[in-house]
């Protein structure tokens, strides 16, 4: 039973039908979108980006921001900037499958502790629990390749992290990843994995919900809205983007019988609510994330950045303890050019060390809470700065770096902390005790995005209930980061997808 | 603008003995490019940016020239010391300048060459049609 695609469109209003319209197409949107058209219905996904198959992935830098990013990753987190606040980008994808084609693929099971937390504090309980998340999990590893990184993965960088948490005493582990063994560690997960050992959505749960399952895919189609009917959700409507001049194109309606799924992101999912003109308290409040920086040691042999996958390391030692998760992660030159301090002969001068530089990086676990909302240019606004707990622990995590890369031989460190010297030798770690508990001192990247439409029982703290209908609303769902009522510690696709299928999977049996 | 850009860049990100810059390129065609296919945003952080690196010589070295007019070596302390400015967005025009000159800078077929990387192919900017 096929089905059909619709890229941008100009000309005459086109209007579509399904049983479920799934709005966004990405980590949540393809994996709910996937689990109803196997159980026979018919589902159109409905997603803001174009379909880029693995062959027409850009190589360089410029082509992935261009391609693969949303709105060339323009979008930041803001405080005041005139006041103490910094400036933080903020990293998705626009595309048919979403931010997963250009993430570093690390799967992790969600955390006990996570779950706990849950069904205790937000009565989750009976829906995403150990049993019903595992087994969305063990499918999910099964149908993803997921594998424990090895050989060229490794790279020397994500060697010399391992060897550097062993002689520390400390857990370190090979990433496991959505990718096949045959990974040759080309160090392009960000630009998306041309040779398609990087298993994702646009070629394989996408192509089968329309090949094999009837559905329908609108791309290049950002939904403006969804349609109410009588408290009820009845359907999307937008008007097709032209991917590459950002032109609009013709208006297109999906009406959908059964329900409406938002998987817009953590950035998108709150805004289009508040757009379709839902009002609830909480909506757009409650947005975290796992803001990270990185430490660079600058090692006398070669650690080529380029060599081996973008992340193949990391340890959940200091999770618990600190609340942090420390990852290795190479950077391509043209962004780690930006990461590097100074300009002109001085930021030459490093630069001329690229070969030799290996990064490792903190993911905190944020206490900061945030806000998402649709402004009123149309766009939309996040604000979000970590806690000064954060930053402490942010400067924790940098020292122990800082003393990892010394242990493995580094001759000199470059802290990335303004206010810090730029280079530091292994007698000056201390340095970082002191380094200022300012934001605007960071090199902060935020990549791991929770909530704006957090999951709980509380009307007033949540938006979308136990049993993921949007509340006030009927048939109207949020399966994606943006229902994540919590940080997590640990990478997000693995949780958000499994939250995404057992969802969809009620949905199935209701 | 489309000079002052390519010579701005050129000085954020210079040659040494060692590695070319982006002064031993031509970036106008990539400046053009990116006029051309990035979003206003970005444009306008980009020409904000390479306005106030010319117009502040005055905060960091105490001249009252536009970069543009100074000695090579002036220029280059003038770009380090606004990336190493007390003021934030000060050396938040840098990093943009970084940023964007980045993406010209490690392309570079001949300085991947020096860092034994292959040159990347041309990027096709395909997608799905139908
Ligand atoms: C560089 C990077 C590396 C990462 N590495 C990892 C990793 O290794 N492991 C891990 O677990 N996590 C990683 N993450 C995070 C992970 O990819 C995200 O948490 C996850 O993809 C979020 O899933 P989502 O469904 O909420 O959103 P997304 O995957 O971002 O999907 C949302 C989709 O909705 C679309 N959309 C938005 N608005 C609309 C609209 N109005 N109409 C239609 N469509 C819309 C978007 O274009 C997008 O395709 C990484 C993230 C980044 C940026």
């Amino acid at each position: 039973m096929s089905g059909r695609h619709v890229a941008f469109q100009e000309g005459a209003a086109q209007a579509f039908d399904a049983d479920y319209v799934v709005a966004g197409s990405g980590a949540g949107g393809a994996a709910a979108a996937i689990t109803l058209a196997r159980a026979g219905f018919r589902v159109a996904l409905v997603e803001a980006g174009p379909w880029r198959d693995p062959e027409d992935y850009p190589s360089s830098m410029y082509g992935t921001m261009r391609d693969m990013f949303a709105d060339w990753g323009q979008l930041v987190a803001m405080g005041n900037p005139l006041g103490k606040d910094a400036i933080i980008p903020i990293v998705q994808a626009k595309l048919v499958g979403g931010t997963p084609i250009i993430n570093s693929a690390i799967v992790v099971r969600t955390p006990g502790d996570v779950l706990a937390d849950w069904r205790e504090r937000f009565g989750l309980g009976d829906v995403f629990n150990e049993a019903s998340i595992g087994a969305k999990q063990d499918q999910i590893e099964r149908e993803l390749s997921v594998t424990e990184t090895a050989g060229a993965g490794m790279g020397p960088s994500g060697a010399a992290m391992l060897k550097a948490l062993i002689d520390r005493g400390a857990e370190g582990h090979a990433i496991h990843r959505n990718v096949r063994a045959a990974c040759e560690g080309a160090m392009q997960c960000l630009q998306g994995c041309k040779r398609r050992n990087k298993r994702t959505a646009n070629f394989l749960w996408i192509p089968e919900l329309q090949n094999e399952r009837g559905g329908i895919v609108l791309s290049c189609a950002p939904v403006d809205r969804v349609l109410l009917e009588n408290g009820q959700a009845v359907g999307v409507t937008g008007r097709w983007q032209h991917p590459q001049t950002r032109q609009k194109g013709a208006t297109f309606t999906v009406r959908a019988k059964r329900g409406v799924l938002v998987a817009a992101s953590a950035t998108g999912s709150a805004p289009l609510l508040q757009r379709s003109g839902i009002r609830l308290p909480a909506l757009g409040q409650g947005w975290r994330a796992h803001p990270g920086a990185g430490v660079v040691g600058v090692y006398p042999e070669t650690m080529d950045m380029h060599k081996g996958a973008s992340q193949a390391v990391a340890s959940l030692q200091y999770r618990e303890s600190i609340g942090i998760k420390m990852e290795h992660l190479s950077l391509p030159m043209e962004l780690f050019a930006a990461r590097v301090g100074g300009a002109g002969q001085t930021l030459m001068h490093k630069l001329e060390d690229y070969r030799h530089c290996a990064m490792w990086v903190n993911a905190v676990r944020a206490d900061a809470v945030g806000t998402v909302k649709q402004n009123w240019l149309g766009g939309v606004s996040v604000t979000y700065q970590p806690t000064k707990k954060d930053l402490e622990r942010l400067r924790t995590g940098s020292k122990m770096i800082a003393e990892m890369h010394f242990s493995q031989g580094a001759y000199k460190v470059l802290p990335g902390v303004f206010g810090m010297k730029s280079e530091i030798g292994p007698d000056e770690v201390h340095l970082f005790d002191t380094a200022p508990l300012d934001n605007r001192c960071y090199t902060w990247v935020l990549s791991h995005l929770f909530g704006g439409c957090n999951l709980g029982k509380d009307p007033q703290t949540s938006v979308v209930a136990p049993d993921l209908h949007v509340r006030g609303v009927r048939k109207l769902h949020v399966v994606d980061a943006a229902a994540i009522p919590t940080t997590l510690g640990v990478n997000p696709q693995h949780t958000i997808m499994a939250m995404a299928m057992v969802a969809a999977e009620r949905l199935v049996g209701a | 603008m489309l000079h002052l850009t390519a010579w701005t860049l050129g000085r954020v990100f210079p040659s040494t003995a060692a590695l070319p810059g982006l002064d031993a390129i031509d970036t106008k065609p990539f400046i053009r490019q990116l006029a051309r296919e990035a979003p206003f945003t970005i444009r306008a952080t980009l020409w904000a940016s390479v306005l106030l690196f010319n117009l502040t010589p005055l905060l960091t070295l105490g001249i009252p020239l536009p970069a543009f007019l100074l000695s090579p070596a002036r220029v280059d302390a003038h770009a380090q010391k606004l990336s190493g400015s007390n003021i934030y967005l000060l050396r938040q025009i840098v990093l943009m300048l970084k940023t964007i000159g980045g993406l010209a800078w490690g392309a570079m077929p001949e300085l991947r060459a020096k860092f034994e990387m292959p040159a990347y192919p041309e990027d096709s900017g395909r997608w799905r049609q139908s």
